[in-house]
């Protein structure tokens, strides 16, 4: 593989919370059109891993590139203006504002107004398009996120947590979704889903106490006991 | 788009003001108009952004004052005198703006009101020697009669105000129909989300606290217009919680709120102080029965009933997700 391959590359990154550090000299690289997971437990420094990238963070040290850019030092809307976009854990959309409007943003943001792609991986949204986000399930919160992100064809996706407290069926039709995504996008997806995260990963990171313990890139690693002893 | 149902609220909303000027007092008309555009600016702050300003005083004095100079030392024609206010207000906000955007909450709110309390001061003392301090800038016999709409006329000066406050009304619905609003409104409810999307959420800040607080000062610049006089009363501390009041009774973030708002207001000052010596008083106690009735205002409460009313007489189904504004 050629470096011009690499969609992002993370170096020798430290993250601290004040005095508290919580990222210990952790390194990774995503190919594009690779997805990649991260997993660990609550508290292993998953969620903060993608806040650092995606420019909500400031790192200590180490360094995050993306196509020969920097992104240390970018705030977080100069790092969504480069194609890397961002969905949180929490499933906080702009409640006030209906399904089209919270998606108007989005397109006005990147310019890019074809949303049939979206309504192709969640036809539902079509149906809620006059309705407040505020009043949408937690799954359909989830697919206005993800639907919203995917507008301006991002290079590269950050996804944290997205079957969190869903419905299987829910967590299937995601599934689904992010191995359609995969075509077009790099994602670096954070579970706790280690079934979820063997189905459709290519390659796994296994975070532990801010550290990076293991990566697992053959495909007989890439299973749910394999992923369990490291962490 | 229908421009008809675009534009019917306006047109009824502006329709009931004229009204007002048929049945009562031209003073009284004229203070509401010009009340209102001040609360506008407020409005929208708190409202959209999410912004709780006790310093609107300052900007409308900005305003006053950039008018008032003109008219007094430089020139005649009170259009001209308006203008420099708005671009006094606009400059002064882009400036101001600039750094008080950064806080949020409690600290803006108090860092507005300090404001109001320097530029109170800045008009009473510091600068007493062109201001004339609390004797004020009287300058009605300077200002010369404009073609088309006498401003020295208070008759032909309603008009001109009225005009004003449409086409005002008319940008601000602009705004909210559009993606800015939708920006503004988004960074109320999370700032951060915001930045996720793309956008820089100091510049939209930025951008609603700017034509926020130049509308405040087109409302000074009015007021100075109007009276053919400022003195540093128009930033007195003492008056900061006006605007604040007011766009919580008409109701926060609504089109209309700052309109109602001012109407009850001015109304109620107006009745009151005929008949009570402690008017005010009296106003806190009425105040603190329509929070407590309504918590979202007289407008903010009525606009519901008010576009059921509309859906049924049109024979539209109600809209079952509440979308759009």
């Amino acid at each position: 593989m050629t470096p011009s391959d690499d969609i992002l590359t993370v170096a020798g990154l430290n993250v601290a919370y004040g005095e508290s550090k919580v990222l210990f000299d952790v390194s990774m690289t995503v190919r594009r059109n690779q997805v990649v997971a991260c997993v660990g437990r609550n508290g292993a420094g998953k969620s903060t891993l993608l806040k650092t990238i995606s420019g909500f963070l400031e790192p200590t040290s180490g360094t995050i590139d993306s196509d020969g850019e920097s992104l240390v030092g970018r705030p977080a809307f100069a790092v969504a203006g480069m194609g890397i976009k961002y969905i949180p854990q929490d499933k906080k959309v702009f409640s006030d504002l209906t399904v089209q409007e919270n998606l108007e943003l989005g397109s006005y943001a990147s310019q890019d107004y074809d949303w049939v792609p979206i309504f192709d991986y969640f036809p539902k949204l079509k149906v809620l398009l006059d309705r407040k986000a505020g009043y949408l399930s937690g799954g359909e919160r989830q697919m206005l996120m993800v639907g919203r992100a995917i507008l301006g064809r991002p290079k590269l996706l950050l996804v944290d947590e997205p079957t969190e407290g869903l419905a299987p069926s829910i967590v299937m039709h995601l599934r689904d979704v992010f191995k359609e995504l995969a075509k077009k996008t790099a994602l670096v997806i954070v579970e706790q889903n280690l079934p979820l995260v063997c189905a459709i990963a290519d390659k796994i990171y296994a975070l532990k106490e801010g550290r990076i313990m293991a990566e697992l890139t053959e495909r007989e690693q890439i299973k749910p006991e394999a992923c369990e002893q490291y962490l | 788009m229908n421009v008809l149902r675009w534009w019917w609220g306006l047109v009824l909303a502006f329709a009931l003001v004229a009204l007002v000027r048929v049945f009562l007092p031209l003073p009284f008309a004229n203070e509401i108009i010009i009340f209102s555009i001040y609360t506008m600016g407020c409005n929208y702050l708190l409202g959209r952004v999410g912004y709780i300003s006790f310093g609107q005083p300052a900007y409308l004095a900005i305003g006053g004052y950039a008018t008032s100079f003109y008219l007094f030392y430089f020139g005649t024609n009170p259009y001209v005198g308006i203008l420099i206010g708005i671009a006094g207000g606009f400059v002064a906000a882009l400036a101001i703006g600039a750094l008080f955007v950064r806080l949020r909450g409690d600290y803006f709110a108090l860092v507005n009101l300090a404001l109001a309390v320097i530029i109170f001061y800045v008009m009473q003392k510091m600068l007493a020697g062109i201001t004339h301090g609390d004797n004020g800038l009287w300058f009605l016999t300077n200002m010369a009669s404009t073609p088309v709409l006498d401003l020295s006329r208070p008759d032909q000066f309603f008009i001109f105000a009225f005009l004003v406050a449409f086409a005002l009304w008319a940008f601000y619905k602009y705004l909210d129909d559009s993606i800015f609003g939708a920006l503004c409104l988004a960074t109320k409810l999370n700032d951060d989300k915001v930045k996720f999307l793309g956008y820089s959420s100091f510049n939209i800040r930025l951008s609603a606290f700017v034509i926020a607080n130049t509308t405040t000062a087109l409302a000074g610049a009015m007021y100075a217009v109007y009276l053919g006089f400022v003195s540093p009363e128009i930033t007195s501390p003492a008056r900061a919680a006006d605007p604040v009041v007011v766009t919580i009774l008409g109701g926060v973030g609504t089109l209309y709120g700052p309109l109602v708002g001012a109407i009850v207001y001015t109304g109620m000052k107006d009745v009151l102080s005929k008949v009570f010596g402690n008017w005010e008083l009296v106003i806190g106690f009425v105040l603190v029965f329509i929070m407590l009735a309504g918590e979202r205002g007289i407008w903010g409460s009525l606009e519901p009933l008010f576009q059921k009313l509309i859906l049924r007489v049109t024979g539209k189904a109600a809209d079952q997700s509440g979308g759009g504004r």
